[in-house]
């Protein structure tokens, strides 16, 4: 099953959503032009890898990290999005964080059935996947340490 | 072709599946939590494999790039609708999003590659 890369498009209607909010209300969009920005996006991923696989080169790693991504967006003179993405990072970070924490909470959960009440409450928060929920978490797995 | 979407790690089973892999009987988009990217990881990732010259791309590179692609979309959709606006019309056309990469600098590296 060959693939080429131009074949690899992103979802169109997350594309057009994204568009859609990026556009005041009532503006709209030709077929022609909103897959014209699919295939750019496609574009864009594949020229920003390239870039990051130099930096990551450089660095004699094999593997492309998130700083990698950072230094390309530099050089492809997309500076303004290197503050936005740095949040997002902090932020999925602090999920990834959270969710490892969740399952490992969850098998300690098991195994102790002592205090319901915070098992309870790790269960509904796992339930509703907001950020909130981290902060809750930090908590619950703190009293955990504890005992 | 797209049942591959579905095949990622653990932690996309919450993610924007848009294809009829996501158990969830929700819209596909509009998955709460998921704020954090739209775009589907599994075909960022599998638009970074496509390069020979990569071997692996950590999990945060991965969401890193679905994120730029997702602010590149919003400013080149941003730009062209400036060049829409100055013909007094509503909805964006092909040539606008042409005339976005000629005039922006940082588009340049889309020229001839969107026919």
């Amino acid at each position: 099953m060959a693939e080429r890369p131009e074949d690899l498009n992103l979802p169109n209607a997350v594309i057009t959503r994204i568009i859609k909010e990026a556009l005041p209300d009532g503006v709209n969009i030709s077929k022609e032009a909103r897959s014209a920005i699919s295939r750019a996006a496609s574009v864009f991923v594949l020229y920003a890898t390239s870039c990051a696989n130099n930096f990551a080169m450089k660095g004699k790693r094999k593997t492309l990290n998130a700083s990698d991504v950072l230094s390309a967006m530099e050089e492809m003179e997309f500076q303004r999005f290197i503050t936005p993405l740095k949040e997002a990072l902090e932020a999925y970070r602090r999920e990834q964080k959270g969710k490892k924490e969740a399952s490992e909470q969850k098998k300690k959960d098991k195994d102790k059935k002592t205090d319901s009440e915070e098992q309870d409450k790790s269960r509904d928060e796992d339930n509703d996947e907001d950020e909130e929920r981290l902060e809750e978490e930090e908590q619950n797995e703190e009293e955990e340490v504890d005992n | 072709m797209a049942a591959a979407a579905g095949s990622g790690a653990p932690r996309e089973e919450e993610g924007p599946g848009g294809d009829a892999a996501a158990p969830q009987p929700q819209a596909p988009t509009s998955v709460p939590g998921a704020r954090l990217s739209r775009l589907p990881l599994a075909r960022v990732k599998a638009l970074v494999k496509a390069d020979p010259d990569v071997t692996l791309a950590g999990q945060e590179a991965i969401f890193i790039l679905a994120r730029a692609a997702e602010l590149f979309v919003e400013t080149i959709a941003k730009d062209a609708y400036c060049c829409a606006q100055q013909g007094k019309r509503k909805t964006l056309q092909r040539r606008d999003l042409d005339n976005a990469i000629e005039a922006v600098d940082e588009f340049a590296f889309l020229e001839g590659t969107l026919d």
